[in-house]
């Protein structure tokens, strides 16, 4: 058996020493690649279930399971991408049991025109999202987006993951994950649309009501 | 270059002010002193205010302009407003040892942008703040405080004071000894209110991903919910009262440890987007559905 | 040049990195549309505002919780992951992170005392996580060693500010004492349920913020 150093200070040792030791049954190596990661997997399970009670069960669970097969990890990829691969999946399937169907990630996106999904219509004189979109409406948003659409949306523009690496972390094409993120976009600027259009219909409303009273 | 008009009555002044701006000061009473300056600001401007009794009135309004307008009746004070860069500061002095509460009392109106920053302390009279979009930090002991239609990062810090806030947004942290707490129609993501003998009151939206913690040692903490809203609930009172209208599903999740101890209401509200923390010492809880 | 329609070009899901990137789109038809169609000039800058505020969503997420960790790692001991011996004195981010944030409520300088009441805090937490292996009285022992002493320094500060006002206070004064009359009651009351309920985490919370309260208007009583 490795012998294990006493770790002194953890927040000084790299990550490459820290997974060594987390072979090894090292606890402060084990804290040491909980702190380097956490923020970044507890964020994506937040954008992803929308709650924080579950996210923080979610991102206990990804960090078990990583710690569990950390014996098996051999560098082949970026430890963080194991990581976000093991965290997208555990959430995937929390989401698919509260679905309470087994359905491929292709199968978690929203239908196609066909099959009934909301009719789009092109190039119509639309409203422009007009200024700053406001983070609150975004997230609410994003909620609303269908898991597939969801995961790369939040994986690609809010984490800063390139498509390759989403790829691997969703176990897809690279032209899937670019797919899927245009849709996810396209689909959330119906939604901060239709939101513009409740808050003018609103704002009218209580102009009226208001009748001049300044 | 600024021009100065002034008419020298019954008040002490200081002179040596940095900035240029109109100064024009009127005396309507014998022993009232008023005075009024303007200052011209750039985006994101920080007024800070420091009076040790009186009211405080900030409005916003559509000019990049900082107006103060101060009263007070003693002259055993002086108010003071200068502008360093983009900061304006206003203060009361005590010019006299010999001086009584009511002496130091000064009256502010002050119209700042709506994106200024504000810092504004104030011990004993009132704060009232509306329209201001742009953080702020508010601290006094007894004056009572009431902020309308703000945003940002909002801070709020009282002894004995109360709170009220109405359709505000952004981040809101308030704490007190044994003021209260009226938080209604609130829009913001993130509210810890935490006072130790006063009532809570929260009567607003639970936004997604949002946090909600209310805090008291004794007193009521009453929250108002929609059969739309979304949340997960923790309510605890350790020696109190927990009583719920909203039918909730117990959640798949660990709450924390205390949750044995005290009488706990933990649950899932529809689909449990936000989440709410209730709790208190000995006080009592009410999570009432609206009518 | 064949015609290229509002769908065709918004369903060219590698256009808005492409324009993003600066790159003109090779095909002269798509340069034509974007050129002439105010539509989907628009449905461009649109997916880059989107782009744009997802990227400060991030920025906006709260800290994970402390007790992620404390669960984590309660189960990777449970699961014999963690093999090395536990240390008797934690690690020091541990201890940093479930107090950091604490009484962020109440961000005044503060005296010695509030200072006592971090390092309070700090040597509780020295007894390590709750679990069913700690026993109560262990409990009990530690919250008296450590409360002791730290209830003591503020009872001597509270003693030396009251003797260093005039008889006759102002207003705030006088709010400053009446408030602290209300948060000693406070302290007595849960220092009693500590008492009867060692193990009681929220109770133990309560005083710790309680201390941190006196010594904050211990604090503002100096200041006046």
């Amino acid at each position: 058996m490795a012998r294990v150093r006493r770790i002194e200070t953890p927040g000084e040792l790299p990550e490459s020493e820290a997974i060594r030791l987390a072979q090894a049954g090292n606890a402060a190596a084990f804290e040491r690649l909980y702190r380097l990661h956490n923020r970044r997997v507890y964020s994506l399970c937040l954008r992803m279930v929308g709650n924080t009670a579950e996210a923080e069960d979610l991102t206990q669970e990804a960090f078990l399971q990583l710690f569990r097969k950390i014996a098996t990890f051999r560098g082949e990829s970026a430890f963080s991408t194991w990581l976000h691969r093991l965290a997208v999946n555990v959430v995937l399937m929390r989401l698919r049991k509260k679905s309470a169907t087994e359905s491929s990630l292709d199968e978690m996106t929203e239908p196609d025109e066909e099959s009934g999904g909301p009719r789009r219509d092109f190039g119509m004189p639309d409203l422009r999202l007009s200024g700053s979109i406001d983070r609150v409406n975004l997230q609410r948003a994003v909620d609303q987006l269908p898991p597939g659409y969801k995961a790369v949306f939040v994986l690609h523009d809010v984490q800063g993951y390139e498509h390759n690496e989403i790829a691997e972390i969703m176990d897809c094409s690279i032209g899937n994950s670019k797919s899927q993120l245009h849709k996810a976009r396209m689909r959330l600027r119906e939604l901060l649309h239709e939101s513009m259009r409740d808050k003018a219909r609103e704002d009218r409303k209580a102009a009226g009501n208001a009748g001049g009273e300044d | 270059m600024s021009t100065a008009q002034f008419v020298p009555l019954r008040f002490n002044w200081k002179t040596g002010l940095l900035a240029p701006g109109l100064l024009l000061v009127t005396s309507s009473a014998v022993f009232a002193h008023n005075i009024e300056k303007h200052f011209k600001v750039e985006p994101r401007s920080v007024v800070t205010i420091h009076n040790p009794n009186g009211k405080v009135v900030v409005k916003a309004w559509t000019k990049s302009e900082v107006m103060v307008i101060a009263t007070h009746a003693s002259d055993k004070v002086e108010v003071d407003a200068e502008q360093t860069g983009n900061r304006v500061d206003v203060m009361t002095h005590q010019i006299s040892n010999s001086i009584s509460p009511d002496d130091l009392r000064a009256d502010y109106q002050i119209n700042v942008p709506e994106d200024a920053e504000l810092q504004i302390h104030d011990d004993s009279g009132e704060v009232s703040v509306a329209n201001v979009l742009g953080d702020m930090n508010v601290e006094t002991v007894g004056a009572g405080v009431d902020l309308e239609d703000a945003a940002g990062y909002l801070t709020v810090r009282t002894v004995g004071g109360s709170f009220q806030c109405i359709r505000c947004a952004g981040r809101l942290e308030v704490s007190s000894i044994s003021g209260s707490f009226k938080l209604l129609s609130l829009r913001s993501y993130h509210v810890h209110a935490q006072t130790s003998k006063g009532n809570i009151l929260f009567d607003g939206e639970f936004l997604p991903n949002g946090i909600y913690r209310l805090k008291n040692y004794s007193g009521v903490i009453e929250v108002h919910f929609s059969p739309g809203d979304s949340f997960d609930l923790s309510a605890t009172s350790l020696k109190g009262k927990v009583n719920s209208q909203a039918s909730l599903t117990p959640p798949a999740h660990a709450h924390p440890v205390y949750s044995k101890f005290g009488n706990a209401i933990l649950g899932t509200f529809n689909a449990g987007h936000a989440k709410v923390e209730l709790s208190s010492f000995d006080g009592t809880i009410n999570i009432l559905k609206r009518e | 040049m064949a015609t290229v329609t509002c769908k065709d070009f918004q369903g060219r899901f590698e256009l808005p990195e492409d324009l993003a990137r600066g790159s003109s789109p090779g095909d002269l038809s798509v340069q034509a549309h974007l050129r002439d169609c105010p539509s989907c000039r628009s449905f461009i800058e649109d997916l880059g505002k989107i782009r744009a505020a997802a990227a400060q969503l991030v920025a906006s997420d709260p800290e994970p919780p402390a007790r992620i960790w404390f669960s984590l790692r309660a189960e990777l001991e449970k699961e014999g992951l963690i093999r090395d011996t536990p240390s008797k004195t934690p690690s020091k981010s541990w201890v940093r992170e479930l107090f950091s944030g604490r009484f962020t409520a109440l961000p005044r300088p503060v005296l010695a005392g509030g200072y006592l009441a971090a390092l309070l805090a700090i040597a509780f937490g020295l007894s390590g996580p709750i679990n069913s292996r700690i026993n109560r009285q262990r409990w009990l022992d530690g919250t008296q060693s450590s409360t002791e002493p730290l209830s003591a320094q503020l009872m001597s500060a509270e003693k030396a500010s009251f003797s260093s006002f005039p008889a006759s206070e102002s207003p705030v004064t006088a709010s400053l004492h009446q408030n602290l009359e209300i948060v000693d009651n406070y302290i007595s009351l849960c220092e009693n349920s500590v008492r009867e309920e060692p193990e009681n985490e929220l109770a133990r919370e309560y005083l710790y913020e309680a201390y941190q309260q006196k010594a904050d208007l211990l604090a503002q009583l100096n200041e006046q």
